[in-house]
């Protein structure tokens, strides 16, 4: 007997793989309702290896989704809701044809809500999976927040945004997790870490509203993520609070709860109570007490863990700390031109005051006339009416400082200065092999002092100088080489003298003796001094042997490696050099000058 | 063998018939017993502690073998039932009602009747149930208000989703999450923590990019200049590349082909069109037909069967064969150099494997870095290439007040989840307005009035149509 004939695409990629269509069979739903539950429940298409075969053989591109997936969809307890919600649509649609508004209004009212709290718990089973997928969600929110009512986005939802965000950023103030902020011309990047996951997200500036065009952006399904993802950081934000002993919800201004939401209409007096919302202190859970600040970091001794890299952890540890005390107990005042919303953000998250015009937007805490205001930001070439007790800086300042993680001097930044650039904090760490400029270097690490620095400083002196350095160092070098002279005839004349003492005995005793004396004799031990030249070309040439147990397989990637390593080395090199003999020339020229009108003067003064 | 048979004849002629219809069990036995005597001895001869034993073990229970069901199958079955806190509402009575076919009596007022419909509607008028309407309305509002909190607090985030105090984190099921039962019912119907079905991994685009791609330094508000200008060189070049493309697509398509001007395009059609056809007699243009004396000619010569003579054939297989000896000559000839060219040959062949090796791994690793970066296919359209953030030098002003950008946020987004795969690339069709077509319908009732009416509300339309092309 011949077996059964085994069916074509029964196994394999074929069976693997099911059409949209297909899916939409199996779970019996309309598109639009498939549409929305495959992204509520995180269900995307795949791109098979072998099209043709996941596609049993059909020609064209089809969307495919794996028959796992949809199988997986079929537990889903809203599926039901979601066909339950169609009769209900017909139900409202007949309403509507029969010209019964009662009976429609009613049903609006009453329109079922489906609970998709589940998923978010099921998508993100811990809150640290939750933390790290939250970029994609708070870039979204943020920018719905901005968007007025639309026409495929529901009516709440930007509200639901506006309030979320709001009670986000609450969080990262009350938390001090903000790590690094960037303007571009796009929007604010902003990185947070919590709990040791790193956030990033853009907020967009804030323009009055742009009209998006219909024919580039889905607004439907884009809708539909900003729904989940409201969803997620509703929780987020909830857990967030409970952890650092706050109240959920936070009570922010009027302007937040749901009744009142329709009598805020105008676009400025909406972002004008967000930012009042801001600048809030928020209630704390009775009997609670400050998050208590982390302990410095325990170091345990591993064996393999590099001790260099503990180190700059550590390093990193106390910069962080430094960081998130940094504007503790300074007041600032905002001027009207400033965009507030970000300044009162990154100041508050670092512990300052911020305060602003009482008469041009609500939320002010302090005025202007307050003396203890140690920085005023302005965004103008000048003033009118100046303090003497404050500063008044350009908002740059406040976000070259975050990324500096220390308060900048503000010299380069005052009212009216032309601002240095404004670099970008996201650098890619493991590119360290980049030509820095000394003056990049300084404003990186503030510490860093240019090799000839203090020269430039003291240029009048600087001729004298040098020849008194040169002096110096000879006079210094004439007192070693006497002190050395000096040593070692003190050991040439110590064993001299042992020898004067016992020459009247008998000598040929004395040999037996000495020999004696050596076989017995304790010699004192010598420090065993590593000489470092020497270690240096030993462990170059163990680094060599090493590099010859460099597998075939990676021996290329290894090489090419190096060689990118010793190019850019080199480019680095050169563009080092020009800049010295750069600096150099511009010295000399300097000097010449100098020198000249020192002989003018002089001349004059002789004549 | 005690049954009870109904006696018939058969017969036992033979010893084999015999044997098969006599009955010997009792002699057997007999026998049998009498065998067991020998082996164990005579039964009345034994004492009584050799025959009996005192039970002390008690009943032993016979063990079935039923498999025992598993914790979790044993749960999900008790799921169905009862919860225990619930029996006390059941009927304890064991005995069954005697009528079980007892016709339900809805109770008097239950159904309003006609009359009570009249007298309720004539009280309803006096305004006897004024003050119960008001109550019901009241009773209204405080239902729909509770409705409107609940969803307040749904908008409110209050629940700690990933805490531990959660009932559905534990696993209890929804239908058990009530406030009427007690937590030990629920825990006591603690669910399986493993799920039915696992959810299958994310896609390996989705997985590994990330959604908010770090920002080139040069798209700073106020960048330094040699990142501006950094970022300008990655602009020029990807607009290169992309010009490049645009040219190779324009040679291979338009300028491949050749051009015809409209006019040769007519000529050509015309003598298609025409061909065949009787051309009007043109001395001019063919003088040799007058030469041919009105012959019939043909085109192509006809076909002669010529045959081949002795001859012919000699010299043609000469031919061949001398072809044949030349080309094996030179191939021998061949064989004996390429003894001596042999290292040469090595080196070639050593050479081309080099090259085939080095092209194969170059290929393989931009094969890789195209991977890395490619957008998933999904769907027939094609997601737009992601180009570099541009700010033109004119539109920086380093000033945070004069910032205008000219990249959209949100189409970025959009596209940022193309690329990873969440969704596929699409063009948003524009619904098109249906233009819905109006008829008179004609009834048995038409009057005058409603075909002016028609008529005139037609004329109007067309009027208004009109008004508006005068006005464009």
């Amino acid at each position: 007997m011949v077996s059964k004939k085994k069916k074509k695409y029964s196994t394999g990629e074929g069976a693997q793989f099911m059409t949209r269509k297909a899916a939409l069979k199996k779970l019996q739903l309309s598109l639009k309702d498939f549409r929305r539950i495959c992204i509520l429940k995180g269900i995307y298409p795949r791109e098979p290896r072998n099209r043709k075969r996941a596609q049993k053989g059909a020609g064209g591109i089809k969307t495919l989704y794996h028959t796992k997936d949809i199988k997986f969809l079929l537990h889903e307890p809203i599926i039901w809701k979601l066909r339950d919600l169609k009769v209900y649509q017909q139900k409202i649609r007949r309403a509507r044809a029969m010209k019964n508004y009662p009976l429609m209004r009613k049903y609006f009212r009453d329109y079922p809500e489906i609970n998709i709290d589940h998923i978010v718990k099921e998508r993100y089973p811990t809150f640290v999976d939750a933390l790290r997928d939250l970029d994609d969600c708070l870039t979204l929110c943020f920018l719905f927040s901005t968007f007025p009512s639309l026409k495929k986005v529901p009516r709440d939802q930007s509200m639901l945004c506006r309030r979320l965000t709001v009670e986000f950023m609450h969080a990262v103030i009350t938390a001090k997790a903000l790590r690094k902020v960037f303007v571009s011309v796009k929007g604010y990047y902003y990185q947070v870490e919590f709990e040791g996951q790193t956030i990033t997200w853009i907020a967009p500036h804030h323009f009055s509203f742009q009209p998006q065009s219909k024919d580039e952006v889905d607004f439907k399904i884009m809708s539909t993520f900003v729904e989940f993802y409201t969803m997620m950081l509703g929780f987020v934000n909830f857990k967030l609070y409970h952890s650092l002993n706050l109240v959920y919800p936070p009570k922010l201004t009027a302007a937040f709860n749901s009744e009142t939401d329709k009598e805020l209409i105008d676009e400025h007096a909406y972002v004008s109570e967000r930012i009042a919302a801001m600048n809030m202190s928020l209630a704390r859970i009775t009997g609670a007490n400050e998050v208590e600040e982390l302990p410095e970091i325990d170091i345990f001794h591993t064996e393999d863990e590099d001790p260099q890299k503990l180190e700059e952890a550590k390093l990193e540890a106390e910069k962080v700390k430094k960081l998130k005390t940094m504007f503790k107990g300074l007041k600032f005042f905002l001027n009207r031109e400033v965009p507030r919303e970000p300044l009162v953000f990154i100041i508050r998250c670092f512990g300052g005051e911020v305060s602003w015009d009482k008469d041009h937007f609500v939320g002010a805490t302090f005025d202007e006339t307050d003396e203890s205001i140690a920085y005023q930001i302005v965004d103008r070439p000048s003033m009118e009416k100046k303090y003497l007790s404050r500063y008044y800086v350009q908002p740059q300042w406040v976000f070259d400082s975050v990324n500096v993680r220390t308060l900048l001097p503000i010299n380069k930044y005052l009212m009216g200065a032309v601002l240095p650039p404004h670099l970008s904090p996201f650098v890619d760490k493991t590119k360290d092999q980049v030509y820095m400029p000394p003056e990049e270097k300084a404003l990186n690490n503030p510490d860093f002092k240019p090799l000839d620095d203090d020269q430039s400083n003291s240029e009048i002196e600087e001729a004298s100088d040098e020849d008194n350095e040169d002096k110096d160092n000879e006079e210094e070098d004439a007192e070693e080489a006497l002190t050395k002279q000096y040593q070692q005839e003190v050991e040439q004349d110590s064993p001299s003298e042992e020898e004067d003492a016992d020459d009247d005995v008998d000598p040929e005793k004395k040999k037996i003796a000495k020999e004696k004396k050596k076989a017995m004799a304790v010699t004192s031990g010598v420090p065993f001094k590593e000489n470092p030249y020497k270690k240096e070309i030993e462990d170059k040439q163990a680094f060599r042997l090493r590099e010859k147990l460099v597998r075939k397989k990676h021996r290329n990637l290894y090489k090419s490696m190096k060689a990118g390593q010793e190019k850019r080395k080199k480019e680095i090199w050169l563009l080092r050099k020009k800049r010295r003999l750069h600096d150099e020339k511009v010295k000399e020229e300097k000097k010449t000058e100098k020198r000249k009108q020192k002989m003018q003067i002089l001349e004059a003064a002789s004549v | 063998m005690s049954s009870i048979k109904k006696k018939k004849h058969v017969s036992k002629k033979n010893k084999k018939a015999w044997r098969k219809y006599c009955d010997i069990t009792d002699v057997e036995e007999f026998l049998e017993d009498q065998r067991l005597e020998e082996r164990l001895g005579k039964f009345d001869v034994k004492p009584d502690s050799e025959l009996f034993v005192v039970d002390t073990g008690g009943e032993i229970k016979t063990e079935e073998d039923v498999k025992p069901l598993s914790a979790k199958l044993l749960k999900r079955a008790n799921l169905p039932a009862t919860p225990k806190c619930y029996e006390v509402l059941l009927p304890s009575s064991k005995v069954p009602d005697p009528n079980a076919k007892r016709n339900i009596v809805k109770q008097i007022g239950s159904k309003p009747t006609a009359l009570s419909k009249l007298t309720e509607k004539r009280r309803f008028e006096k305004g006897v149930y004024q003050k119960k309407i008001e109550l019901a309305r009241k009773n209204r509002r405080i239902a729909l208000d509770k409705k409107r909190k609940n969803k307040q607090i749904k908008q409110n985030f209050g629940l700690d989703l990933w805490g531990n105090d959660l009932p559905e984190a534990k696993g209890i099921p929804e239908t058990l999450v009530d406030e009427f039962i007690p937590p030990e019912a629920q825990i006591h119907n603690v669910l399986p923590e493993q799920r039915l079905r696992p959810k299958p991994p994310l896609s390996k685009t989705l997985m590994t990019r990330t959604a908010v791609e770090r920002p080139h330094p040069g798209v700073s508000y106020n960048p330094s200049f040699q990142e501006h200008q950094e970022l300008l060189q990655e602009v020029v070049n990807h607009e290169k590349k992309m010009m490049k493309k645009e040219a190779h697509l324009l040679r291979v398509t338009n300028g491949m082909f050749r051009k015809v001007t409209p006019q040769e395009k007519e000529n050509q059609w015309k003598e298609e069109m025409t061909m065949g056809l009787p051309q009007p007699h043109n001395p001019a243009t063919n003088p040799s037909d007058s030469e041919t004396d009105n012959e019939y000619k043909a085109i192509n010569p006809p076909v002669k069967n010529k045959k081949k003579d002795h001859k012919a054939r000699r010299k043609q297989r000469e031919r061949i064969e001398e072809r044949e000896r030349l080309k094996r000559e030179k191939i021998n000839k061949k064989k004996i150099t390429d003894i001596y060219k042999l290292r040469k040959l090595e080196t070639l062949i050593t050479k081309k494997e080099k090259r085939d090796a080095l092209t194969r791994s170059k290929r393989a690793v931009k094969k890789a870095v195209t991977a890395e970066t490619a957008v998933p296919k999904i769907n027939a359209h094609k997601t737009p290439l992601k180009e570099p953030d541009f700010v033109s030098p004119e539109q920086l002003s380093g000033d945070l007040r004069k910032i205008n950008s000219t990249t959209n946020l949100l189409r970025d987004r959009f596209e940022s989840l193309q690329r990873r795969g969440a969704l596929a690339a699409s063009k948003v069709m524009m619904k098109k307005k249906r233009k819905l077509k109006a008829y008179f319908k004609a009834g048995h009732k038409v009057t005058e009035n409603d075909i002016q009416r028609y008529v005139d509300k037609k004329a109007g339309k067309v009027s208004k149509k009109k008004t508006k092309l005068l006005k464009a």
